[in-house]
């Protein structure tokens, strides 16, 4: 996972402290709630550890436990997405990260991350198809998209005849 | 439920019992509603049994649990008080977070006290067995599931005892549990309202009622049916802070705005003799909200500076940092006071959410001041903080910031004249925002972005286009002040003078009791006096 998305662990941590404040709130459910309660999950805070740690073996048994609470956390399967690729599974990486983009079709990391994983296994449409994606979901430039089209003009450059 | 009379009861060992009618003033102790809950177990634990079921009616988490404790020690033989335990630990069944994996080993523990004890009726053991429910193999459901399961033992505890009253409410509460955001037809809530409706009619001070009421019609096109039981339930159980505050939930989403300002101010003068600062901002969040709906600008300034020498926040809860950083924004953006919003100063919490309102409102200020140069500079910072909501997994409050940062560069747009781009931008930025229902900690975005979209076009001189968005702008965030303002502006503009005559009538109504003089108001006297 890139570094600049990689101090998610403690900020997630921090940042999404309710105490027992929102016990006393009224609420319909909201996404925000589902965020914060996957953060506090352990098995997930150590999947992520394990993650950072660049131990996606480690990691992926404990994002699984984290997935039976949490089934439709886009975040969580991008994560998936994410050590399956690392570890060079790339179909069960693809079936996470189209989850991801199913819970949340404006996920940019999952759009980022199946755009690469296209290029891993040589599918370049299949990355434009997600640039593409990233251009509609960042009104404004992002980094997501900037990445992928990094990614794609290096693989282009790899694959052109010398 | 059948009152029985607590003579009639305690002429029998080990029979049924329930409190006589238990309206819980008890010296000291606080009036927290009228409950009466059928019970077997010994008659010297029937006052604290009601209360603490009182409590739990009321989501007084802390306090409830102990008054079950309470129970449990001076009668060991009350096996139904652990079914108050275990429910108090599954935490506010309508917000959706759940049990905690901690909370839920306490709970399985006091579930297996309750089965160990046995309670006496197979009615008590039913209760300890439906709240069990939730709690089966927990750490391998989502909370969905557990919710779905919650839903289902209690709607059969309901149905196996369809005089026992107190099941059919619990039922009902825990079947609005389970609606989904995604569900626009409401449909679990509304199934949950029907049963609550009948027994507040004969139940018009059980806390339990009105309180799930309110909660079944907190959403904004059923928010109007909450009222009743709204001013109710604040003034049945005046001890409950969550009592308090809770109906300016349903009070914030028709507009209620004087009714608002006097619950929260009871709210936050709770919280202040509390020392508990969060639930004070909080109150005065929503107070100052209210308050500049009505045009009350110097009461709106009053609650701030009240608020500001309160005492200091927990830097580690979010609620009063959030409610710290907003009033000021909204003070600044609902009077229209670019150039203040522009000076805010930065609140410094460790939220980027938080910092983010303030990022937001000196943007836009600067921007709609016509300083590019220093709205851009509080453009990057929004997008330095949306980055950081991103990076921390926060999707909720990412997209929140996404929506700021959207609606400031649209203005920035069209600050430098890019009139197309501006209005692109704060069309995607509303567009995104109707996506994202609003956080309960707020009663409501410091402004909203459809209602930003009306005004930019007012300004790009489209005054039948701005009407349209001001209109659907008040569908979601009715009776706002410049809401109103706005789409009399462009009714008139747009040569709709009938409509704009009745918005402005609007508008004078609202601000009947405005301390300030906003010049949407002299606007509005101005064309009346043109007629």
């Amino acid at each position: 996972m890139p570094s600049r998305r990689a101090a998610l662990a403690g900020a997630a941590a921090t940042a999404l402290v309710l105490g027992g404040w929102l016990a006393d709130a009224a609420a319909v459910m909201s996404a925000a709630e589902e965020d914060e309660s996957l953060a506090r999950d352990e098995d997930y805070a150590a999947g992520i550890v394990a993650l950072q740690a660049g131990n996606f073996a480690a990691a992926l048994p404990r994002l699984q436990a984290a997935l039976k609470r949490f089934p439709d956390a886009a975040n969580l399967h991008n994560e998936l997405g994410f050590a399956h690729r690392k570890l060079g599974r790339y179909e069960p990486a693809f079936v996470h990260y189209r989850r991801a983009l199913a819970i949340d079709p404006r996920h940019r990391a999952a759009h980022e991350y199946i755009g690469e994983a296209y290029l891993a296994v040589d599918d370049l449409a299949g990355a434009e198809r997600h640039l593409k994606a990233l251009g509609e979901i960042c009104l404004l430039p992002c980094d997501e998209q900037q990445d992928l089209r990094r990614a794609i003009d290096a693989h282009r450059a790899k694959s052109r005849p010398r | 439920m059948r009152n029985i009379s607590i003579a009639a009861a305690a002429a029998l060992t080990l029979c049924l019992t329930a409190a006589p009618s238990a309206h819980e003033t008890e010296e000291g102790k606080g009036q927290l509603g009228k409950v009466s809950f059928a019970n077997s177990c010994d008659a010297k634990v029937q006052n604290e049994l009601q209360r603490a079921i009182a409590m739990l009616h009321s989501f007084r988490f802390t306090a409830g649990e102990k008054a079950f404790r309470h129970v449990l020690e001076d009668d060991a033989a009350c096996g139904v008080a652990t079914f108050g335990i275990a429910a108090l630990l599954m935490n506010n069944p309508l917000a959706g977070q759940g049990a905690s994996p901690k909370a839920a080993e306490t709970a399985a523990a006091a579930i297996e006290q309750g089965r160990r004890i046995g309670a006496k009726t197979q009615r008590e053991r039913d209760y300890i067995e439906a709240v069990a429910s939730y709690y089966a193999d927990f750490a391998n459901k989502p909370e969905r599931a557990r919710q779905a399961s919650r839903a289902q033992a209690f709607e059969a505890l309901a149905a196996r005892y369809p005089d026992d009253d107190e099941a059919q409410i619990f039922a009902a509460l825990y079947i609005a549990g389970t609606q989904s955001q995604a569900d626009q037809t409401y449909a679990a809530y509304l199934k949950a309202a029907a049963v609550l409706e009948k027994q507040f009619a004969k139940y018009p001070d059980h806390p339990g009622v009105a309180h799930y009421m309110i909660h079944s019609y907190d959403a904004p096109p059923l928010a109007e049916r909450g009222l009743p039981a709204a001013r109710r339930y604040a003034s049945l159980a005046p001890d409950a802070p969550h009592a308090l505050h809770m109906p300016s939930h349903i009070f914030t989403r028709v507009g209620a705005w004087q009714d608002s300002v006097g619950t929260n101010r009871r709210a936050a003068d709770v919280a202040k003799q509390d020392k508990n600062s969060t639930e004070a901002f909080h109150a005065g969040d929503y107070m100052v909200y209210a308050e500049l709906q009505l045009g009350r600008d110097q009461a709106a300034r009053k609650v701030i500076d009240e608020l500001t020498s309160f005492g200091n926040l927990d830097p580690g809860v979010f609620p009063g940092h959030y409610a710290a950083a907003a009033m000021p924004a909204r003070m600044a953006l609902e009077r229209g006071d670019w150039a203040g919003a522009a000076q805010l100063p930065a609140h410094g919490s460790r939220y980027p959410f938080v910092e983010a309102i303030t990022t937001f409102s000196r943007a836009l200020g600067a921007a709609r001041s016509g300083n590019v140069a220093a709205a851009e500079a509080d453009g990057e910072k929004l997008a330095a903080q949306h980055k950081a909501l991103l990076d921390a997994k926060n999707s909720y409050w990412a997209t929140e910031v996404e929506v700021q940062r959207t609606a400031a560069a649209a203005w920035i747009a069209q600050a430098r004249g890019q009139r197309d781009e501006g209005l692109r931008l704060m069309r995607a930025a509303a567009d995104l925002e109707d996506k994202n229902d609003k956080h309960i900690v707020t009663p409501g975005r410091v402004l909203p972005a459809r209602e930003l979209l009306g005004e930019l076009l007012l300004e790009q001189k489209q005054p039948a286009a701005a009407l349209k968005e001001f209109e659907l702008s008040q569908q979601r965030e009715p009776n706002r002040f410049r809401g109103i303002a706005g789409a009399a502006r462009a009714a008139s503009e747009a040569g709709d003078r009938a409509k704009a005559q009745a918005l402005y009538a609007r508008l004078l109504e609202l601000g009947r009791e405005a301390d300030s003089p906003r010049p949407e108001l002299a606007q509005a006297k101005t064309f009346a006096a043109a007629r």
